[in-house]
Parts: structure tokens; sequence; C-alpha cells
């Protein structure tokens, strides 16, 4: 059995095996977690090559498997995630009674996803996407919260998605006789030109709902905040990478090769935006830091999406960049809430504040992760939103650039709702308790955290793999430095212009803080938050005068009209529309025999006067 | 050869008339008797299949009369493979009903099996006469087992679920005589080969009239909309095992019955289309009902004849791939419903109302089963790696490859629809609080080892299809060729 | 360097200036206009007693690298301009820097914020989420009519839009008016004047950061405010006035911008936060959408 086949089959045989491992002894159960993420891993970085291909014969289909050089850019994202989550799983699940399950769809959640990059045909690629589907349902339910109406609308998203897809797949194969997607992709003028239109359609339907891409996004708050943290790092960082790499494929292979390909794009672009400034609009007004972070990862995607759709090389390079750093800090900051809740027992900011002094390497991943996600230099965060603006404008993209603005700066407000909810204000009595996370938990937090920091100032780390995937993909008008598109690296020839930037930045920020903690702290004492001056009143200790109800009132005041819609009503109002039509049809089957038999009469006279309409 | 197709017949039905008298010799013998009959049935089916898949056809003829004019048996790949499935299923159910509610005592006991005996004697010579009186005489012998079965609780509820049966049952015995009669006064033989050669000489008006008389009449029996009334019905007050044996045995005689029909003896054109129709409603009616429904048996009951409509779509595509799907559904369906029958009994036991909300939190009381039936629900909706993902898939590139679109759509709506009330259960049992109340019933071992057997085989076909895939494959060219069957049977001689 | 010092020299008699106008305007004398470096050496030659925390030192070292880098992205004088100490400004500029512009200023508030949050007053935590919640209010319209400008001209580079001015010998001003009013309303938001000025309301929140930040703090937070008046002030006439050739005429050209929010807020009122926000979702931003539309027509 060769690399590939072996090392998907570990993954499947592990998730079975830990979770018989866990029902014997919790210990061996993490042991054998922490091998079957980390051994087949590992064996991924080192023996797959990028031209490898394995196949399997199956009902007659021949199902291939092998790695490109797109996939192995999403596979970096999924398996190093994977890698850290699981070291960061096992304090996190430590005395929960569901860890065996935890650790089961963990495991086949990777498996699949790293099955849905190396899948060359069709058939492979629908079967690991259900697999994904299916276990990362469970994950979002484990927990026992809300599941019929979270998660139940999280399957059915997924599963219209997953069936689009299977209907395009089984139309393509019609059509062009074969599953593989280079076929697909290269003979795909061949169909007709209405299934032109359809199959890149439903395509972008499936992929859409996976990436939460407004209108089918309805699914994501939901799910994400209910999945357990550590899984949810996972669910945002990784699994919904897995619809954009499937846009990434039908947007460049298909949709290019349609006479009106371009509108498809535009009204894509065009939802990817809104798609980022509604959902930050929305995350400013959560108070609990999971949902917050859930609507956050939404406008995230919208901006990879708008990157994707807009397709130029340097758009392309935008917007995969800021697929891996974005699975970066946003897998730092779910295990962020997930230590909070932790070792806090909550992660309503209402309840918890103050955690900065109890658990400063939280606080610092957090903090580095928000400076990455809000897009300011020198972390790697700026770099992508850079990236996309310049695209945008070259590109003559103005009002979307106005979008993406207003949803970044936007975004600040929710970083900062972020930051001082949990971390900053007053501290109180019951929270004195709370102490740092364990450090298997803190090390895969301050890793990704740091590494948004290396890709910050050193961007090039990334450029080469992003280059190889996108040449792979036909973009060839870079001659192998595709980052001399953008200005922020070619402006003065072979000098990358940002570093000297990056480290003016970084210069003035540490002589700052040096001068004023010199000239500051030596002589004084340290005073708790508690102890504030109020222009001669001076509260009690006991009263705490934390700001954090109605965080930004003002703001949601003045966006009101805009909240009061919501799509997830009209979805909602059509399920119950449904549910009344079954209803009704239930009512058919009355219950009485005598109706019964009248049907069978009725039946049988309808055939017999429609017979000539019938067989001719 | 192990033996001849008429042993199909013949032993069962000397089982089922000997065990009473075997009864009254030894107690034990009652449950025993049918677990042997059908372990070598089983035996001697596989066998068969095997052999026929080497040498074609085995034809057998009874009595001494060579066809046209006796009646003869035709053991095919298709016939072969549907066979040996049902054999299979009844096993299956003997062993589960081993001894279960009630039919410890030793009366019950007795009229159980018998009828067991009957049903599985019935559904078999359905499927392998090749004659169409007799035919119509083993759906009889199916239908008295059927409605007495259905009546084994003794009880208001299922005293008139059995009613409706039986009266639906008759109205399609009558039509099925009256269909029979037409086509004899036509064309005067019985012989299924027979018929189908002279097909094109009978008169367009009679022959119309006749095949839409065996479709309502078959149809009942089959349980297709708007003709299954009596079924959601049956099936919830029967006994678990029984519901099963209706879903993975009966209806699969009635369903073969209504595709030889349309394949192989009548030339009509336009049906396929019919039964395309047909089988789409039957699907859509009773999967949108299923959502609706608060007893699990009747939700599966209802999901059940939703699975029978597809099955009859895809028959209804009329390709040798649309065959072949079907095929493959049905294998499906015979394997998971009953599991999911026999797992949902086991977790319904001590409710009243066997209603769905009395399964709340019973995943940690009853942990084997519940994952069972959530591997079921799994494995039925169509998720792979599961054994019901290969076949939704060939049927799906079959009706691609037919072109039809619009039915791809709709089959795959229904699919979600599936998804969410099988998922809501599967919710229930495992992530809902659980009332203090509550009390699980622990399988017997048997049924265990029933439940096992059935896992095992879902996960075998969804990750090695390739062992079904040659006798499927083998079995939807062996209905696809008319020429051969006919031919087979007419110069068959006697034996 | 030299940059710095000018900028803070400028900013600070700018601040006191407008301290003395103010007055005027009220009727009363005020203090003198170099006022503004007494109470800066003041505030520097105190020691603090009390601090909170290790973010309460990193919020204002945010705000000086917002002030300090914006200053080194905006050119100051016309490069190649005909003073003799035009050199000492030169200023690391490249293309799109514009861009980076806008990002950087925004930065220092969010440092500030952190640094606000940690003092525990919660005043403080006030005054930040209404300064963010206005920023997004202003920011469309800036950006929008920033946006016009990049169509109109092709380019993000800030020398570029001076050269431009300078070879057509016309403002960009008046090239495309509706850009410039556009950017004037947003800068009334920008530099928190009235009617803008709730985020540190002074009348309404009697702490917030003022009262945390004492000595060095406050210092630094003054000192980067000036620094920061006088950035926004140089990119506003490097980009609508044509740039400044010497120094004299920069001072005059930013003054004379910098009396539009002094005069306007010196007689206003103060708008409630959601009132603000929703003022620059109205007119500002219509006239940036008219000013984009000039843009790509003509």
């Amino acid at each position: 059995m060769d690399m590939l086949t072996l090392i998907l089959v570990i993954f499947l045989g592990g998730a079975i095996v830990t979770w018989i491992g866990n029902k014997l002894n919790p210990v061996i159960g993490d042991l054998l977690f922490l091998a079957a993420v980390i051994v087949p891993s590992g064996m991924f970085f080192t023996g797959v090559g990028v031209d490898s291909t394995t196949t399997i014969n199956a009902l007659g289909l021949t199902l291939t498997w092998g790695l490109s050089p797109l996939s192995y850019l999403f596979s970096l994202v999924v398996v190093g995630l994977g890698i850290l989550l699981a070291i960061y799983s096992v304090p996190f699940m430590k005395g929960n009674e569901r860890t065996g399950a935890f650790y089961f769809n963990f495991i086949l959640s990777i498996g699949s996803m790293l099955g849905i990059l190396v899948s060359k045909d069709w058939v492979s690629f629908f079967i690991f996407w259900e697999i994904m589907t299916w276990s990362s349902y469970l994950m979002v339910i484990i927990n026992g919260k809300d599941v019929q109406k979270v998660g139940i609308k999280y399957f059915v998203f997924s599963a219209i998605g997953a069936y689009a897809m299977l209907m395009a797949m089984v139309v393509m194969n019609s059509q062009l006789g074969s599953f593989m997607l280079a076929d697909t992709f290269n003979n795909f003028q061949h169909m007709s030109a209405g299934y032109q239109i359809l199959i890149p359609l439903l395509l972008l339907l499936a992929f859409g709902v996976k990436s939460a891409l407004m209108p089918l996004h309805v699914w994501a708050p939901g799910a994400y905040s209910n999945a357990p943290m550590a899984f949810t790092s996972v669910f945002s960082g990784a699994l919904s990478k897995m619809g954009i790499y499937g846009m990434v494929l039908v947007m460049i292979t298909m949709v290019n090769q349609l006479p009106n390909g371009s509108i498809i794009r535009d009204v894509v672009a065009w939802l990817g935006g809104f798609t980022a400034a509604a959902a930050t609009l929305w995350a400013i007004t959560q108070d609990d830091g999971k949902k917050l972070l859930a609507w956050s990862s939404v406008g995230q995607m919208g901006y990879i999406v708008v990157g994707v759709a807009i397709g130029t090389p340097l758009a392309m390079l935008a917007a995969l960049f800021l697929v891996v750093v974005h699975a970066m800090f946003k897998g730092s900051l779910f295990m962020v809430v997930g230590a909070i809740e932790k070792q806090t027992g909550t992660t309503d900011f209402r309840e918890v504040n103050g955690l900065i002094r109890k658990m400063p390497w939280t606080f610092i991943s957090a903090l580095l992760s928000i400076i990455a996600l809000a897009g300011i230099p020198p972390l790697a965060g700026f770099v992508s939103k850079w990236m996309l603006y310049e695209a945008l404008i070259q590109n003559n993209n103005y009002i979307l650039v106005i979008l993406l603005f207003f949803a970044s700066t936007a975004g600040f407000l929710y970083s900062y709702k972020f930051l001082h909810g949990y971390f900053l204000g007053q501290e109180e009595p019951e929270w004195d308790h709370v102490k740092e996370a364990p450090i298997g938990m803190i090390v895969p937090m301050l890793l990704l955290a740091l590494g948004t920091f290396v890709l910050g100032t050193y961007p090039q780390l990334l450029f080469k793999p992003i280059d190889a995937a996108l040449q792979y993909v036909g973009y060839t008008t870079t001659g192998g430095s595709l980052w001399a598109d953008s200005v922020l690296f070619s402006q003065w020839g072979d000098v990358v212009m940002l570093q000297p930037i990056l480290y003016a930045i970084i210069a003035v920020f540490v002589f700052f803080v040096i001068f004023l903690w010199f000239k500051g702290k030596k002589n004084t004492r340290y005073v708790s938050t508690k102890d504030i001056s109020t222009s001669g009143e001076i509260p009690k200790e006991w009263e705490n005068l934390t700001f954090k109800v109605n965080f930004f009132q003002p703001f949601e005041r003045a966006i009101e009209p805009f909240l009061k819609r919501q799509i997830d009503k009209y979805y909602t109002a059509f399920g119950n529309g449904l549910e009344a039509l079954f209803e009704f049809s239930r009512r058919v089957y009355t219950g009485n025999g005598q109706t019964y038999a009248i049907y069978a009469v009725l039946f049988l006279a309808l055939l017999l006067l429609f017979k000539s309409n019938l067989f001719g | 050869m192990v033996g001849t197709p008429v042993l199909f017949i013949a032993i069962p039905l000397l089982a089922a008339f000997l065990i009473p008298l075997f009864g009254m010799v030894w107690k034990e013998s009652v449950r025993i008797v049918p677990g042997l009959v059908l372990t070598y049935l089983l035996i001697l089916a596989v066998n068969l299949l095997n052999y026929v898949t080497v040498n074609g056809p085995i034809v057998e003829t009874i009595a001494g009369w060579a066809p046209p004019f006796g009646i003869n048996l035709v053991f095919n790949a298709f016939s072969g493979f549907l066979v040996t499935l049902m054999v299979f299923m009844g096993l299956m159910v003997w062993l589960y009903s081993y001894r279960f509610k009630s039919n410890v005592e030793y009366e019950p006991a007795r009229k159980y099996f018998l009828l067991l005996m009957m049903l599985v004697t019935g559904s078999v010579g359905i499927v392998l006469t090749g004659d169409i009186f007799n035919m119509f005489v083993f759906i009889e012998i199916v239908g008295i087992s059927g409605y007495a079965l259905t009546a084994f609780y003794t009880g208001r509820d299922s005293a008139e679920a059995s009613f409706k049966y039986l009266m639906m049952g008759s109205i399609a015995s009558v039509l099925l005589l009256l269909a029979i009669m037409i086509i004899y006064s036509q064309l005067g033989t019985l012989n299924m080969a027979d018929i189908a050669s002279k097909m094109h000489l009978m008169d367009p008006k009679y022959k119309i009239a006749s095949f839409i008389l065996f479709v309502v009449a078959l149809g009942i029996e089959a349980e297709i909309f708007p003709l299954n009334g009596w079924a959601p019905d049956a099936y919830s007050e029967a006994p678990g095992p029984v519901g099963a044996a209706f879903s993975g045995i009966v209806v699969k005689g009635a369903v073969y019955a209504l595709i030889r029909f349309t394949y192989t003896i009548f030339d009509l054109s336009g049906s396929f289309h019919l039964i395309l129709i047909i089988g789409l409603i039957t699907l859509v009616v009773a999967e949108v009902a299923a959502i609706r429904q608060e007893k699990l048996k009747r939700m599966l009951a209802f999901s059940s004849i939703g699975q029978m409509g597809l099955v009859l779509v895809a028959f209804g595509i009329g390709t040798k791939e649309g065959v072949f799907a079907a095929l493959f559904i049905m294998l499906n369906h015979a394997i998971i419903k009953p599991l999911l029958f026999f797992t949902g009994s086991y977790l319904v036991y001590h409710s009243k109302k066997k209603k769905i909300s009395d399964l709340d939190g019973i995943g940690k009381l009853a942990p084997f089963t519940s994952v069972l039936f959530a591997l079921g629900a799994f494995a039925i909706v169509g998720l792979p790696p599961f054994a019901g993902f290969w076949g939704k898939l060939s049927f799906l590139v079959a009706a691609a490859n037919s072109d039809m679109i619009l039915i791809i759509a709709l089959i795959l709506v229904v699919s979600v629809i599936e998804i969410v009330y099988y998922m809501r259960v599967v919710n229930r049992i495992f992530f809902f609080k659980r009332s203090s109340s509550l009390l699980a019933r622990r399988p017997t071992p048997n049924a265990y080892i029933v439940m096992t057997v059935l896992g095992l085989a879902i996960l075998l076909i969804g990750f090695y299809p390739d062992s079904v895939f040659g006798y499927l494959h083998n079995a939807a060219n062996s209905l696809f060729d008319k020429s051969q069957y006919i031919h087979s049977v007419l110069t068959a001689t006697i034996q | 360097m030299a940059t710095f010092i000018l900028a803070f020299v400028v900013g600070m008699t700018y601040g006191g200036l407008v301290r003395k106008i103010t007055a005027r305007v009220h009727n009363r004398i005020g203090p003198p206009f170099y006022q503004n470096f007494i109470d800066a050496f003041k505030l520097y030659s105190k020691t603090s007693a009390i601090h909170h925390g290790a973010m309460h030192f990193m919020g204002p070292a945010f705000l000086m690298v917002s002030s300090i880098v914006s200053l080194m992205i905006v050119p100051v004088l016309i490069p190649g301009g005909d003073s003799w100490y035009n050199s000492w400004f030169n200023n690391m500029n490249a293309g799109g820097d514009l861009v980076f512009l806008i990002y950087i200023m925004v930065f220092g508030s969010l440092g500030l914020a952190l640094g606000a949050g940690q003092t525990g007053n919660p005043n403080s935590s006030i005054g930040v989420t209404r300064g963010l919640s206005q920023m997004v209010g202003f920011e469309i319209p800036w950006v929008m009519a920033l946006v016009a400008l990049m169509i109109s001209y092709k380019t993000t580079s800030i020398v570029d839009f001076i050269n431009i001015q300078q070879e057509t010998g016309k403002w960009l001003m008046f090239e495309n008016p509706f850009a410039f009013i556009a950017a004037v309303l947003a800068m009334l938001g920008m530099f928190r004047y009235s009617p803008f000025d709730i985020v540190g309301a002074p009348s309404e929140l009697a702490s917030g950061p003022v009262s945390e930040n004492g000595g060095k703090f406050l210092f630094t937070m003054m000192s980067s405010g000036s620094v920061f008046s006088f950035v926004k002030l140089t990119l506003f006439v490097d980009l609508f006035m044509g740039g400044a050739e010497n120094l004299v005429i920069l001072v005059i050209k930013t003054f004379a911008l910098y009396m539009i929010p002094v005069l306007y807020g010196i007689v206003s009122p103060r708008y409630r936060t959601e009132q603000a926000v929703r003022f620059f979702w109205g007119w500002p931003t219509f006239i940036g959408l008219l000013a984009i539309l000039y843009a790509v027509i003509f």
C-alpha cells in the first residue's frame, strides 16, 4: 500500500482505535489520539511528493488520489492546524465525558480534509467531503446544545451544498464521460451551453455554503460557537477553507471559460464584499466571544472570496495568503476563547473581565492575533489585506474597496470589544482564582500568534508555495516572482520596501515603551484596576465599574435598520411554510381503511381514463 | 449443485406444515427447525447463484409438463439474486425473533414460525415462478401470512391494521385475477415467457387494460402511492421483526413482480415512464409524510415506502444502469431497513406509545443499540463511506446519463428531507436529556448477533462495494435481456 | 528627525493658537499661544507614582508609533522644491502609501484604546467605544474621497498627487470639489472638535484618559496628538491644495485649513455618537459618492 492510502487508512483506523482506547483508559486514549494525528501528518509531510498518484478501483469507477501544488498549500493549513490543535485538545478535553467521541470526530475531520485535498476525481472528492460534513456535524452537537436547531441547520445547509455538487458531478460525467477533475476542467467547453452555466453555479453553491458566503451563512454562527473550541479552530481555520479550495478550482477553470463568466465573478465578489461588511457589523453586536469570533470568521471569509472572485494574479495571491494567515490567527483566537472557557467557565463578556494579569500568555496570543485580524502592520494580516486592496484598485473595483475598508474599520470595533471584554476592565474578586491555562494549551496558541508575526515580517516564506500553486492552476505571468506585482515588495528594485517600514514601526514602539517604562516604572507601585481616580469621587471596592453591557450601543443604534433584517428569519419562515405543507400531505393517510380502498379505485379509474396519454 | 430451485418452495412449505407436529414432540424444535431450513436455503441460494453466473439460468419444470404448458421455475442471475437476498433476510429475522417479546410462550411461537415460513415460501415463490397464475397463488400465500402476522399482538390497533391490510390485499387479488383472466382469454397461455413472446399479437385495448390492472394490483402490495395506506399501520402495529420481514422480503417480491411484468412480459411504450412517475410520487409523498411522524416505527415505515419509490424510479429510467442502481438500492434497503427496525424495536421497547420523544437520551443506557441505529440512519441517508452511498451514486449516474436533470434535483431535495428526520431521531437518542424514568431493554444475545452482522455488512459494502458488484451486474444484465429469458424457458426440457 | 521637531513645534503652536482663538470667540482672553509648550514641559517633568500594568505603557506607545510612522510617510514639502532646507524633510515615500497611511492613522486609536482599558476606569472604555464608532462613521466619506482621487489619477502615491497638482497648476480642491467637501466633512470628525467631541466629552465624562494618565503618559499622548494634527493637515494640503514649496507656505496653508474645523467647532453643540455616525453616513457619504461618480465620468 503506498503512502497516501496508508496515511488515510491510519487516519480512519486511528479514529476507531482511539475511540476504543478512550473507553478503556483516558490516558491511553490521549496518547493514541496524539499518535493518530501526528504520525500520519508527519508521514504526509515527509513522504508524499507533489506528483505521486494512487488509484483505487471501486464499482467500476477509478478513484485517483494525488497531491497538487494548490492542495499542498491548503494541506499546510489543514495538517498544521491539526497537529497544533491535537496538542491543544488533550488538556482542553480533560475530564469531559465525551472525549472519545471528540477524538473520533476530530481525527476523521482532519483525515477527510486531507482526503478532499488529494482527490483527483470527483467521486473521492464527494466521499471525503461528506465524511468531513458528518464528522463535523457530530462535533457541533457533541455538547448537546441546541442540537435540533443549530445542528440540523448545519447539516441541511451542508447537505444542500453537497448534493448540488453531487448533481453537478453526475451531469458532468454523463456529458463528458469522466469523473476526473482534470478531465472535467479541460473538456468543459464540450458541454452544452445550458450545462456550462448550471454546473459552475451548482459547484459554487456547494463551496459557498462551506465558506459561509452570504446568504448561505446562517448555519455558521451557531455551529462555530456550539462546537467545542478546540474543534472550532479547525472548523473555522481549515474546514471553511475547503470551500475556498473548491471555489478557486471552479473560478479559474470553469468560470473563466464562460463567455459571460465575468458576471458570475462580479456577483460572487459583491456577495463576498457584502458578507465581509455585514458579518463584521453583526460581530460587533455580540456579547459572547464565541459568537463574535464566529461572525468575524464569516466576515474574513468574505474577504477571501472577494480575492478569489476578482481573479487577477495579485488578488489570488492576496486571497491565498489570507487563507493561511486567517487560519493562524483565527485558530489562535478560538484557542484563546477555549482557554478562557476552561479556566473561568464562561465566555460571556458581561461576566468575565480583567484577565490580563491572570492569563498573560493567553492575552499576548490574543493581542497578536487581534492585531493580525485588524490588519495592522507588522503582522501578517496587513500584508494580505494590503495586497487585496491593491488588487482591487488595480482592477478598478473601487466600490468594493470602500466596502472592504468599511469592514476593516468596523473590524476594529469588535477587535477592541474582544480584548476589552476578556482582558481589560476591573478585576473582580470572583475571578481571582483564575490561573493561566495549562502549557499544552498555551504553546500552540502562542506558536500560531507568533507565526503571524513571522509571516508579517517575512512574507516571502509563503510566497513560494503560493506561487507554485497559482502556476499550477494556470497563472503563468509571474516568471517566478509573483510578488513583484505588489507595490509593497517591488518598489525599490530588489529591496522589499515593507521591511524598512516594519523595522521603523518596531523600533519606535520599543523606544517608547522603554521610555515610558523606565521613566514610569522604577519608582512606582502597581495599582490594581479598582483603584481609579474620578475627580474626587472614590468608588467602593465592591462596586464594579466595568463597562460591558451594551458595549457599542450608540453604534448599534446607528445601524439598527440594518440589524433588523436578518436572512435567518427568511429561512425560518420558509422552513415553517414547508412544515405546514408536509403536515398537509401527512393527512392523506387518514387511517381510515375505506378511504384507502377508495384511493385504489380512484387510481385505477385515473389510469384507465388516461391510458391513451400514457401509452400512446 | 446442492439442490434445485424447487426446493426453495418445497422445503419451507413442508416445514411450515410440519412445525406443529414437531412441536408436539419437542417444544424447542418449533424455533430450531425454521433456522435449519433457512440456513440450508441460504447455502443453496449462494451455490446456485454462483452456478448461474457461470452456466446461465436454471429452468426447472414441475410435474413433468414442459413449458409453456406446465409450471416452471426460473433461477437466473436476477431472480437468484433476489432469492438469496430474501433468504438471507429471512435468516436474520429468524435469528432475531428466536425469542422476543411475544413468542416466548409455546403457542404464539408455533404460530409465529409457521407463518414466517409461509411468508418466506410465498415471497420466494413469487420471484422464482415463471407462470402468472402460480404467481397469484404465491401472492395469496404471502398475503395470508402477512395479515396474520400483522395481527400477532392481540389488541385493537393490531387488529385494525391487519384488517386494513386484508381489505387492500383483497382488492389487489381481485384486480390481479381480472388481469390474468384478460391475458388468458386473449393469449391462451399462462406462462410468462410464452406471453412475452406473443405479446405483440395482443389487441392494444386489452393489453393496456390488463397492464393497468396489474399495476394497481401489484402496486397495492408494493406500497406505491396512493395504494399504500395500509402499510404504515401494518408496519407499526406488527412486531418489529415482522416489520423487518415486510420491508426486507415481502415488498421485494411485489416489486419484482411489477418489474417482471413491465420489463419482460409487456412491451408497452409508456410503461417505463409510468413506473417512473409512480415511483417519484410515492417517494415524495412518503418522505414528506415521514418528517411529520411521531412514532418511530411509522416513520421507518414511510421511509421504507420512500425507498421503494426510489427503486421504482430507478427501474423506470429504463436503462441497464438504472436497473443496476435499482438493484443496488434494493440490496442496501434489504440490509439497512431491517437493522433500523431491529434496533428501533429495542429502543422503544418500554415506551407505551412508541413515540420518538420517548427516546430522549437513551444513547447512554443502550449504547450498542443506539450506535447501530445511528449507523443504519447514516447508511440509509446515503452518507459515505457506508453502503447506501454507492447505491445512490449509481442511481444518480444512471439518471444523469439519461438526462433526467429535474429528477436528480428532486431526488436530492428529498434526500435532504430524509437527513432531517433521521438526524432528528439520532440527536434525540444521543444528545437530549433523558428522563430519570427511562428504561432500556437489553437485547438478547441472538439479537446482538443479528444487529452486528447487519452492521458489518453495511460497513463491508460501504468500503468494498466491489464485493457485490459482480452479482448486481449480472442480475441487471439478465433482467434486461428479455429474449434470453424467453429462449431459456421455452427451450427447457423436462427434468 | 527634523520633520518630527517641525511637527511637534507646529502642532503645539496650533493647539495653543486655537485655544486663544476659541477664547476670543467666546469673549474671553484665553491662555497665551505658547501655553501648550508650557503644559507639555510640565507634564514631562512629573513623575508617576503608580501604574496599572504593562498594557498601560503600551497604549501611549502605540499612539506614538502611529503618529510618527504617519509622519514618515507624508511628504512635508515638495521634493526638489526651492528651499535650502528641503532635504531635511525628505521622507520615506513610495507608491501606494496613501492606503498604508489610512491604516496607520487608525492604528493609533486602537492602541490608545487598549491602554485606556487597562486602567480600569470605565469612562475610558466608554470614550473608546464612542471614538471607534465615530471613526467608522467618518472613515466612509474619507475613504470615498480618497478613492475618487485614486480613480481620477490612477495612483496611490501622495508624491504623485503633489506632482500632478504642480504640473497642471490647478489644485485638486477645485478639480474634484466633491471629494474635497467630503474630505473636509470627514476631517471634522477626525479632529474631534465639536460637534464630534463626544469621545472625550469634557463635561460628560468626569474622568477617563485625561485623568487616568498623568505625567509622562499624558505628555506622550499630548505630543502625539499635536504631531498627528500636523500630519493630517499636511496630508490635506498635499492632496488638495497643491503641496507646499517651503515652510512658510506650508504653515499658511495648514493653518487656513485648520481654521475650518476649529471655527465650526467653536460654535457648535455636541452630537451624540449615533447622531454623529448617522450624520457621516448621510450627506458626507452622498457627496463622496458624487465625488466618485465625478471621477469616473470625467
